[in-house]
């Protein structure tokens, strides 16, 4: 039978982040097949810290508008409706690293250029 | 003249209205710091969630320790040696999602994640993984 639980309601309750879904068995061999999946996709008992690309070596402060943050919690959020954890962050270090990849010379000179006012 | 439905049993009822303890909740009870060296007193925090899980939700069981590995990519890939602890609790959907059980598990686990300085404190609820990084506020 399928269990039907709020999992927003239980992470608010927990205080708790959800962080995506995983095959919990019961007994002994349930247990420890549970512990490698979280070890090997989650990293959790003793090092701590977030899950996280670990090629993400470079760490540094990111200017951002409000509004741009805003966007990056909604679409973030409906991420981890699907089961996929994922923080605004980490989000945005993703669409930095594709654009950074995908973007030429020529197009980073464009996008830095000051605008030229529309004449008069 | 039509045939009434014959009533189910009582007992039957409440099996099918959620009362059975299906949903598994998973803790994870951790051997040493965040700083993957200095240990903890496991023992005391197993008996602790244990005696939690049975005055809350009725019931639990502590696995054996199992060994675990992990490399610590943000620390120069250091191989980080682990000796957790599994506890396994049965609980019924309406226990797991009751407001004072809620409290009572994550102030369990904020206490435990606090005092043995944990970088975060894993559980799973039925399919799902949560993790509580948080550890100083009281709800």
């Amino acid at each position: 039978m399928k269990t039907e639980l709020d999992m927003d309601k239980i992470a608010r309750g927990l205080g708790a982040e959800r962080r995506g879904k995983v095959a919990a068995g019961g007994g002994y061999f349930g247990a420890m097949q549970l512990l490698a999946d979280i070890q090997a996709r989650f990293r959790v008992p003793s090092g701590g810290g977030r899950a996280t690309d670990p090629s993400w070596t470079e760490r540094r402060l990111l200017p951002l508008a409000p509004k741009t943050l805003k966007k990056l919690e909604e679409i973030s959020a409906k991420v981890r409706e699907h089961g996929m954890n994922v923080e605004p962050m980490q989000l945005a270090a993703l669409l930095i690293e594709k654009t950074a990849e995908r973007l030429s010379e020529e197009e980073a000179e464009d996008l830095v250029r000051p605008k030229r006012r529309a004449s008069r | 003249m039509k045939k009434r439905a014959a009533k189910k049993p009582r007992s039957r009822q409440k099996v099918l209205r959620g009362g059975r303890k299906r949903v598994l909740v998973v803790l994870f009870v951790p051997s040493v710091e965040r700083d993957g060296t200095t240990p903890i007193d496991q023992q005391r925090w197993v008996d602790a969630s244990l005696e939690m899980f049975g005055r809350v939700f009725g019931g639990a069981t502590a696995y054996p320790k199992a060994k675990g590995v992990w490399r610590d990519d943000e620390r120069g890939g250091a191989l980080v040696m682990d000796e957790p602890v599994v506890v396994h609790c049965y609980t019924t959907p309406a226990d797991i999602q009751d407001d004072s059980n809620l409290a009572a598990l994550g102030t369990f686990c904020r206490k435990m994640g606090r005092d043995a300085h944990q970088g975060e404190i894993g559980l799973v609820v039925g399919d799902e993984y949560f993790a509580i990084r948080e550890f100083g506020r009281s709800r």
